[in-house]
């Protein structure tokens, strides 16, 4: 598990900071260890988002085709690869694929002061 | 007729560069390859080919989400294409084009070509498994683990799965039009089917899916072995391509499977040994549940490879 900042309310684990995640990119993180990354964040418009690494499509099917790669070319859309299912990156709606109308389980995070990047534990 | 299996596929993409990238991980070999696409060969020639989606001369896909443009299947001469051409001149539009091969498309909206199969042939030994009182050996103080560093390419395309909207329609024109055989079968899911110039399990599956479904579940090719497919799978998974579903080996057709993610739209497969039939093989059915589409997965999933440790949902490790 991460190592938690000095300062850094008890309960939440780091992931990095939050401007390493430029416009149009996308990382996943493996919080809890579990040997897979079980959570993406996203960088749409300016703002961040995290999303639960898991399809609504197939319960639990991870959706990057190589590490950190859970967008479009063109950074306007996440994609599942493993049946092309596209979603929203602020909303999670999934707008075309095999779950349309179906949306991403939400992740709530915190940026500190600092400009780090938190997710609850 | 005589179609012999799948020459390639054809796939619009959206990061000409990235998926070449995939490809060449994969083990394919790059072949005339620009920042437009390109083709990427198996030891036999045959191929995924790749092109810029914007690109006019891609066909269409059977929908706007579907990457995959085009099936190629390799027929044995020039008498076989002739005989397809006008088989599927009574009832659609057949398009010479001007590498000699034809261009329709099937009942189910997938565009699909027919070429003389330029399909090179090799000989190269398969994996073989030692056993007390065999009569097949690999070669004294020969390894039967690839070791590290060892080059491993995959060997021939082997199969297409299609989703389709109406699975009895798909199946009647690929067996009727096209004189597939069906090898075995899901009960209200689809069949394996055979085309008359393999003994292979299987060319394509179909898989009776709702309309937003329809589309490309996943491609595959064969590899040398359960042990060389193995060990490629690894070192893609080494190199940050996140599997799917396996490694594991399937019941019908016994090939050896593991799925992953791709940038194609799809999963691609890496298999090996797949079961052989000819005429005399009676299909079997096996019952998948009522409910098809996305259940199906799930349920297949489960039926498909039972095992101490596999989790509900899948493998995904
Ligand atoms: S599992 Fe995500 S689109 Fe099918
Ligand atoms: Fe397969």
């Amino acid at each position: 598990m991460a190592t938690t900042r000095e300062g850094a309310r008890p309960g939440w684990v780091r992931l990095c900071r939050a401007d390493e995640i430029e416009e149009g990119q996308s990382r996943g993180f493996d919080p809890d260890d579990e040997g897979q990354d079980s959570l993406f964040v996203v960088r749409w418009q300016g703002q961040l988002h995290a999303w639960r690494n898991a399809c609504p499509h197939i319960d639990g099917a991870p959706m990057a085709w190589r590490r950190d790669a859970y967008l479009n070319a063109a950074g306007t859309r996440i994609v599942c690869h493993a049946h092309g299912a596209e979603f929203m990156p602020d909303s999670g709606l999934c707008v075309q694929g095999p779950c349309r109308g179906e949306r991403l389980g939400h992740i709530e995070f915190v940026v500190d002061a600092d400009g780090e990047l938190f997710v609850k534990s | 007729m005589k179609i012999v299996g799948l020459e390639s596929l054809v796939f619009a993409v959206d990061d000409v560069r990235s998926a070449a990238r995939f490809l060449v991980d994969y083990g394919l070999t790059p072949v005339d390859v620009s920042d437009r696409g390109g083709r990427f060969e198996a030891m036999d020639g045959t191929a995924v080919v790749i092109a810029r989606q914007d690109d006019p001369a891609l066909p269409p896909g059977p929908t706007p989400g579907c990457r995959l443009r085009k099936t190629v299947m390799g027929v044995a001469d020039e008498a076989t294409l002739g005989a397809i051409a006008a088989e599927l001149r009574r009832d659609r539009e057949v398009r010479r084009l001007p590498d000699g091969s034809i261009e329709s498309i099937d009942d189910c909206g997938f565009v699909i070509g027919f070429q003389v199969t330029a399909r090179r042939p090799f000989v190269l030994p398969s994996e073989i498994s030692n056993a007390p009182g065999g009569v097949v050996f690999r070669p004294v103080n020969s390894l039967g683990v690839p070791p590290p560093g060892s080059v491993i390419r995959p060997r021939s395309l082997s199969h297409v799965v299609y989703f389709v909207p109406d699975v009895m329609k798909a199946e009647a024109f690929y067996v009727n039009r096209l004189g597939f055989r069906c090898t075995d079968r899901f009960t209200g899911t689809g069949p394996f089917l055979q085309p008359a110039g393999s003994l292979d399990h299987h060319t394509h599956f179909l898989i009776g899916a709702p309309p937003h479904m329809h589309g490309v579940e996943h491609f595959t090719f064969h590899f040398g072995g359960p042990s060389e497919m193995i060990t490629n799978g690894y070192r893609f998974v080494e190199k940050g391509y996140q599997a799917f579903w396996g490694p594991g080996r399937h019941i019908l057709g016994s090939n050896w499977f593991w799925y992953f993610n791709s940038p194609f739209g799809c999963h691609i497969e890496m298999d090996a040994d797949m079961d052989q039939h000819d005429a005399s093989w009676q299909p079997r059915e096996a019952t998948a549940s009522a409910d098809n589409s996305q259940t199906f997965l799930l349920k297949m999933r489960r039926k498909w490879y039972p095992g101490p440790g596999i989790p509900e949902n899948g493998d995904y490790a």
